[in-house]
């Protein structure tokens, strides 16, 4: 906890988050409501909601964060994006009409295209993020080039998938050192110091674990002799499990192996995903340094778990609640309607599907901000430990507010983050 | 007048100042402990910043820094609060515009689902008499190639269209036979391109551009020449009317105007996919009473048996096209079979077939 001497100079500190969890989930259950009514429109003001709510409520060295961001810099954002984005999506509609060459590659260019412009929105929408963070009067600023970025993240990205995964570490580490290396409070400059090596080697097991059953199952699967498999299945029949084993010994027990294979891979996935989380949250934040000031995450992996067994918790008893709703909800229409549906009860009926649709996806999108987000934002920032907070003493002013352009192309192209 | 204690910071340097806060006649006054001046803040161009609870952070309205003070004790929250004219502690003021927010995000929304009703397909049906045929002839191709990879799943060892095979091609002559009668009636600016695919199910389908596909399970299903070219009576209605190209217009509107506009909070393509199938098929359903009637009239027109049509239609429960059983129901389908009856020559018609031309159709997907 932050000490204060007479002078009040912090000397050695830490962060705090004082957030209710209560008032989170409020704050996010009425958000989900109107966002439903909204048709999604409202999100601009959720987002502002949560921002607000996640900054405010932590608080370093005794001092607070501010975000000064408003929905209505977001909408512009996200409207100039589009006004952006029309031209360059019906260039790729009418691309994907033309016969030849270009019509075959236009998926592919649109992919490519978009993914880079993803990253470019990434990094704008960072910048507007730390020029709305205000910390003791200062602003938070960021300089460098989006595009230089962007391309960057995007020869990282294909290296990474090149190499399933193991260029990972390097890639996050090189992305962190470019986008801390720009990174400023007030005058004060950030820089990144963790090494992406130390994150291979820690990362290495469960890279391991993942892979290792992944590579049997793909083995297995380029082993099975898929004619054989076929013409059994295309004869039919009552048992055709009993006549592909007929037919060649052992096919039956290969698949079994290389299914079994694929589905430990996936599970391990899934139960490792909250370690690794762990891993690169505490590792990323050990990185970080401001000037003289230098950051050390004592995040514990169990509590990651935590966070996540409280998510699979709620997220259950909203499946039974919403089961149960569903049953009575269908046993009640069919009472009225009775077999035959005409045609506008079948739109009902479609829209009524749709509407559940609608409130079970953004159920559980709101689960998960209230149980895992949140608390990986509480875990993060109360695990850290800082040293040489004197920095902060003297800093002085700089940099400008940034325009929400990042954010509105990051919205409308699917890449976001808080 | 009355002080309290606060917490300044200039907005030049980020020097933390515990501070006296007076509530002097025109404004705040700050002034640092030892009685210094450090700022004066008419009450006029007071802010309130957000915080959390139980503080009360104020900005100077206009000013080019980001000067800050914070109050951390209620009682003198409070009685600030009192002077200034922008500081609303209750919130009543910021609730009163959330709700105005509130309460035009769900009239866009409502504006919007009206244009998607009413808006989109209006527009989308006064546009495409304006596409010239080229257009349509070449979007119609790049529909070919989606909807071949969509039919053709590629489990049999002949090719996909039925006809080429040497044991085919008298089937093949007879439904030129047929075709060539349904095009003289027709008289359409565009030749048509019909044949028949090893499919199951009883469909057909027109695409954009002229192009007819019958699938092999009509064929099965037909017991004269006249039904076969009842239903291909329908699908060029749907070519006549560029219902096909409407389609895509109205797809292309719908999932751009709820594609952007959702966002990815709940991964709205799914609801997008849903809306665009629901608001389709209820165009689908008058294009469809339009076809049969454009259907009925060139049957009537080609001298041959309308009311096969009908029975055809009964036959396959009014699912003329591919997916349609789902949204298509009995009461519909016995007004459409009515219709048609109802506007069938009564004159007798003359054969589209002779008989061993018939039996050659029937075969034509027999394959070798």
């Amino acid at each position: 906890m932050a000490s204060l001497d007479a002078g009040g100079i912090v000397t050695s500190g830490g962060v705090r988050f004082l957030g209710q969890r209560r008032s989170y989930w409020r704050l996010l259950i009425r958000g989900a409501a109107l966002l439903m009514v909204t048709l999604g429109i409202y999100r601009f003001w959720l987002v502002t909601d949560v921002r607000r709510f996640l900054w405010s409520n932590t608080e370093i060295a005794g001092e607070p964060l501010e975000y000064t961001g408003t929905a209505l810099e977001l909408l512009i954002g996200f409207l100039v994006a589009i006004a952006l984005l029309i031209p360059i999506y019906a260039g790729f509609f009418l691309a994907a009409l033309d016969l030849g060459l270009l019509g075959k590659l236009s998926g592919l260019l649109a992919f490519a295209a978009l993914g880079v412009l993803g990253q470019y929105a990434i990094y704008r929408a960072r910048r507007y993020r730390l020029t709305r963070t205000i910390y003791r009067g200062l602003r938070f600023h960021q300089s460098g080039s989006a595009w230089s970025y962007a391309i960057r993240a995007t020869l990282w990205w294909v290296a990474t998938i090149v190499t399933l995964g193991l260029a990972y570490p390097f890639q996050m580490a090189s992305l962190e050192r470019y986008k801390m290396r720009n990174t400023f409070y007030g005058d004060l400059a950030g820089r990144f110091e963790a090494s992406g090596f130390a994150l291979l080697l820690r990362g290495l097991p469960m890279w391991l674990l993942f892979f290792a059953p992944l590579a049997l199952a793909i083995r297995g699967f380029v082993g099975i002799d898929w004619q054989a498999l076929i013409d059994a299945i295309a004869q039919g029949g009552d048992d055709v499990m009993s006549k592909i084993e007929g037919g060649n010994p052992g096919l039956g027990s290969a698949i079994v192996f290389a299914m079994l294979m694929g589905g430990t891979s996936i599970v391990l996935g899934a139960l490792l995903y909250p370690a690794f989380q762990a891993l690169i949250l505490r590792w990323w934040s050990s990185g970080l340094r401001f000037g003289g000031l230098e950051v050390r995450s004592r995040l514990r992996t169990r509590d990651v778990y935590g966070a996540y067994a409280r998510f699979v918790g709620y997220a259950s008893l909203f499946s039974i609640a919403m089961g149960i709703i569903g049953t009575i909800v269908l046993f009640m229409a069919g009472a009225v309607v009775g077999a035959a549906l005409d045609t506008a009860e079948q739109i009902t009926a479609t829209l009524l599907l749709l509407v559940a649709y609608v409130i079970t996806a953004l159920g559980f999108s709101t689960i998960y901000r209230a149980t895992v987000q949140l608390s990986l934002w509480q875990l993060g920032v109360e695990s850290l430990e800082l040293s040489g907070l004197s920095e902060l003493e003297k800093v002085k002013a700089a940099g400008r507010p940034s325009s929400a352009l990042g954010e509105g192309l990051a919205d409308a192209l699917n890449v976001g983050g808080y | 007048m009355s002080s309290g204690a606060g917490i300044y910071f200039d907005g030049v340097t980020s020097a933390r100042r515990e501070v006296v806060v007076e509530l002097a006649p025109a404004g705040l006054k700050i002034s640092s402990r030892d009685g210094k001046s450090l700022a004066e803040w008419p009450y006029n161009e007071i802010e309130e910043l957000d915080a959390r609870d139980n503080v009360l952070r104020l900005g100077r309205l206009g000013s080019t820094t980001l000067e800050r003070l914070e109050i951390r004790d209620p009682a003198f929250a409070a009685e600030v609060d009192e002077h200034a004219a922008y500081v609303d502690r209750t919130g009543s003021l910021r609730q009163r515009q959330r709700l105005r927010v509130i309460v035009w995000t769900v009239v866009a929304t409502a504006s919007l689902l009206l244009v998607a009703w009413f808006g989109v397909p209006a527009i989308a049906a006064r546009l495409t008499p304006l596409l010239p045929i080229s257009v349509e002839r070449k979007l119609g191709d790049a529909v070919d190639v989606q909807v071949r990879g969509m039919l053709d799943t590629g489990k049999h060892d002949t090719a996909f269209e039925c006809g080429t095979a040497p044991a085919e091609i008298p089937g093949r002559n007879a439904l030129n036979k047929v075709m060539q009668r349904l095009e003289v009636a027709a008289a359409l600016p565009i030749p048509l391109r019909t044949s028949v695919v090893r499919r199951d199910e009883a469909n057909a389908i027109a695409l954009p551009g002229g192009r007819v596909y019958v699938f092999r399970g009509l064929i099965d299903k037909a017991e004269n020449a006249d039904e076969i070219a009842g239903v291909i009576a329908h699908e060029i209605g749907h070519v006549a009317h560029r219902d096909g190209t409407r389609a895509i217009l109205e797809g292309a509107g719908l999932s751009f105007l709820f594609g952007m506009l959702l966002g990815d909070f709940v991964g709205g393509g799914a609801v997008v996919f849903a809306a665009k199938s629901v608001l389709q098929s209820s165009y689908t359903r008058e294009a469809e009473t339009a076809a049969d009637s454009y259907g009925t009239d060139l049957m009537n027109k080609a001298d041959a048996d309308a009311r096969a049509l009908a029975n055809m239609l009964e036959k396959i429960g009014g699912a003329t096209e591919p997916g349609m059983t789902i949204l298509m129901d009995h009461p519909e389908t016995k007004a459409r079979v009515a219709a048609i009856r109802r506007n069938a020559a009564s004159r007798p018609s003359s054969p589209l077939l002779e008989p061993s031309e018939w039996a050659a159709l029937k075969k034509i997907c027999s394959g070798l």
